[in-house]
């Protein structure tokens, strides 16, 4: 793969172009590809590095720094939700757990119906979801790789006789090490990073790595290029790029997209930019089982409990359940407490199943611009949120008891350790809310919504601001609302349908 | 006469006052920031930590990553808080700075959460187990959350060494071997 590095420029450099893509993720991946492959030219800049297969090496001390925003250190300005969101050549690609899954055709009506976008119902976008599905190889997950964690998720969802089923993926030749969250070493994933980045150098787009977007140049009406930084492994500013061109395309994350976008003094008469946030935030219970489970060998997500999730608006079933296991590293920082009682908890590793109860959120929260100009977030939860989560968290513990769970910890501080399913109704389940139990979020979305009506979105729904020619986002950011699940299919294929629309503006 | 004598008088008082409270507060000062001497391999090979820095993190992490058994390594054996030191040179700025700043807090604030006038590193062990489980149940979340952030780097610098690992039964990377489902 012909990728340049950034570190390999010096003093300042301007470059002449069609269309700027800023990120390589799942969405600026396909927006490059189908630019180049229309016969513009391209230039896609990525603010971290390349990393393949071979600089992966499945230490999560190397990988979380490499793979991930803030060294793996990101969170909401007030310490209460980590955020996790991929950096560098592939973007979030890179580390997801490969879970595919469409926007589901409730949340595409509602947005049609409520948020006034168009094109866009589930007929519309079947050709994008069908063409994205084919280019990633995505299939369901074979039974006999679901590992013993998934499948104690399984027992305890049929035992209650709830509603779940087994997931999709995008792995071809999966070994099943366990280790996707850190980069895969045996190159399974097929991701923006193997498959659709090379796609593009090959129609011809110039993917530059190590360029840290500083501003989309603009003059309130129409977009003139970009102005970024080339930083060396260090972070240091060794060249100043400036790349003119008619048409940004901004897929730089929920978060990165949003805040470029407020650096940039991007017109914004209805306050919209980076308002939104939404981003699934998830909290983890563990069982402790008598025998092993191992939930750190075979795939790590592979089937969902579908129970208390539903898509209609107001609705009371708000809350996505799946395994969540980690390594060492992961699974020590998310445990209560310190000292001799924690290492204790430790030593039954290998004995614990974990699941995850993730909200399919109402609460918005905000990107916006610390003082040092970099990107912060602001996110509290509501308290139908927070009651959604505390719903999940007593699921979880019921579905682990169900599987045959001797006892239940919920990392909440202090921590709660549950012996029957009996107890769960004298517990007060509200500790659960941030701060008091370890919350992560994945998938922040919805800061630069689409929409026809530029009172309520900043795109329209050809992507494409409303009143900046030629500025384009194709990304989480998207989002009218939050999907619920998995984004990433929804991103490949968003970017995969708004695309002609791009090559349409470049024409015009 | 005594109109000037009154004028000098108030200004004499107001100067000494001044002057007894920056004494007051340098003495303060100087009781509690001095007494930090980093162990001699450590002398000049720091790259993020100062001395105090350095001494607090270490009293930190003997209490965050305390063993409960004579199997378990301990943080020097670790090098926990060495690993923190270098992992802090690539953190963004702003997190860097907080860091450090925590540390500060922990050292001379949170004692007073457990009822202890005296700086973290000079309690006895228990007394800091004390502070810091004030610390993580602490009503303010920017204290709870900035100590399960702290807590994260400790354990990330303790279960990355190979060393931890038989204690969790745990097989590490499956680099170079067969993969066993």
């Amino acid at each position: 793969m012909s990728i340049r590095s950034g570190a390999d420029l010096k003093g300042q450099v301007r470059l002449l172009c069609d269309a700027v893509v800023v990120g390589t993720g799942a969405g600026g991946s396909i927006a490059a590809r189908e630019l180049a492959r229309a016969g513009a030219k391209v230039i896609a800049v990525e603010e971290g590095a390349l990393s393949t297969s071979a600089d992966f090496n499945q230490r999560e001390e190397q990988m979380l720094p490499l793979l991930f925003q803030d060294r793996g250190g990101r969170t909401t300005d007030d310490l209460a939700i980590r955020v996790l969101q991929g950096r560098g050549i592939g973007g979030s690609t890179v580390h997801n757990t490969n879970l595919c899954k469409r926007t589901p055709d409730a949340i595409l009506e509602l947005w049609h119906e409520r948020y006034r976008v168009t094109g866009m119902r589930p007929s519309e976008l079947a050709p994008a979801f069908e063409r994205i599905e084919r280019d990633l190889s995505v299939s369901e997950i074979p039974l006999a790789m679901r590992n013993r964690n998934n499948d104690i998720l399984r027992i305890g969802t049929e035992a209650l006789g709830w509603r779940g089923g087994q997931l999709k993926h995008n792995r071809v030749g999966c070994q099943g090490s366990g280790f996707c969250e850190l980069g895969c070493v045996y190159n399974a994933k097929q991701n923006a990073l193997k498959v659709v980045i090379p796609e593009a150098v090959l129609a011809g787009a110039d993917v530059i790595a190590d360029v840290r977007a500083v501003k989309i140049l603009h003059d309130s009406s129409r977009v003139l290029g970009l102005y970024g930084e080339a930083i060396d492994r260090e972070g240091r500013v060794v060249a100043e790029v400036t790349i003119d061109a008619p048409v940004v395309v901004l897929s730089a994350s929920a978060v990165g997209s949003a805040a470029l976008a407020r650096a940039s003094r991007i017109p914004d008469r209805y306050d919209l930019i980076g308002r939104r946030l939404r981003m699934h935030p998830g909290s983890v219970v563990a069982g402790r089982f008598k025998d092993e489970v191992c939930g750190d060998k075979g795939i790590p997500q592979s089937y969902e409990c579908t129970e208390h999730l539903s898509f209609e608006e107001g609705s009371d079933k708000r809350v996505w359940i799946t395994t969540a296991f980690a390594h060492p590293i992961g699974t020590a920082s998310v445990l209560p407490g310190f000292g001799a009682k924690h290492m204790s908890m430790m030593r039954s590793y290998r004995h614990f199943s974990v699941l995850t109860a993730m909200l399919h959120d109402e609460s918005m929260g905000e990107v916006y611009l610390a003082p040092d100009g970099r990107p912060a977030l602001r996110y509290q939860m509501s308290r139908s949120d927070c009651l959604q989560l505390q719903k999940g968290l007593r699921a979880c513990a019921e579905l682990l008891f169900a599987a045959g769970a001797e006892e239940v910890v919920i990392p909440a501080t202090p921590r709660v350790v549950v012996k029957s399913r009996r107890d769960l109704d004298s517990i007060d389940w509200s500790f659960g809310k941030p701060h008091s139990v370890p919350l992560t979020a994945v998938h922040p979305m919805g800061t630069m919504p689409l929409g026809d009506d530029p009172r309520s979105s900043v795109v329209n729904s050809r992507g494409e601001h409303h009143q900046v020619r030629g500025l384009f986002v194709a990304d989480g950011s998207l989002f009218p609302t939050s999907i619920g699940g998995p984004p990433q299919i929804s991103i490949y294929s968003f970017a995969q349908h708004l695309s002609p629309h791009i090559v349409e503006r470049l024409r015009h | 006469m005594p109109l000037a004598m009154s004028r000098v008088s108030r200004r004499t008082v107001l100067r000494g006052l001044g002057v007894g409270l920056l004494a007051l507060g340098g003495v303060a000062t100087f009781i509690r920031t001095s007494g930090y001497d980093l162990p001699a391999h450590r002398r000049g090979k720091l790259r993020v930590l100062d001395a105090a820095q350095f001494t607090i993190l270490t009293a930190i992490a003997s209490c965050v990553c305390a063993a409960d058994g004579s199997d378990a390594p301990s943080i020097e054996e670790t090098d926990v808080v060495g690993f923190v030191d270098t992992f802090a040179v690539s953190m963004p700025g702003r997190m860097r700075r907080d860091l450090l700043l925590f540390l500060g807090v922990i050292e001379h604030v949170a004692p007073l959460f457990a009822k202890h006038a005296t700086r973290f590193t000079l309690l006895p062990k228990a007394s800091q187990d004390d502070v810091l489980s004030a610390l993580e149940v602490h009503d303010n979340g920017l204290l709870r959350g900035g100590f399960a952030g702290l807590k994260a780097l400790l354990f990330m610098g303790y279960y990355r060494d190979p060393k931890t690992w038989s204690l969790l039964n745990y097989d590490g990377p499956t680099i170079g071997r067969a993969v066993t489902p």
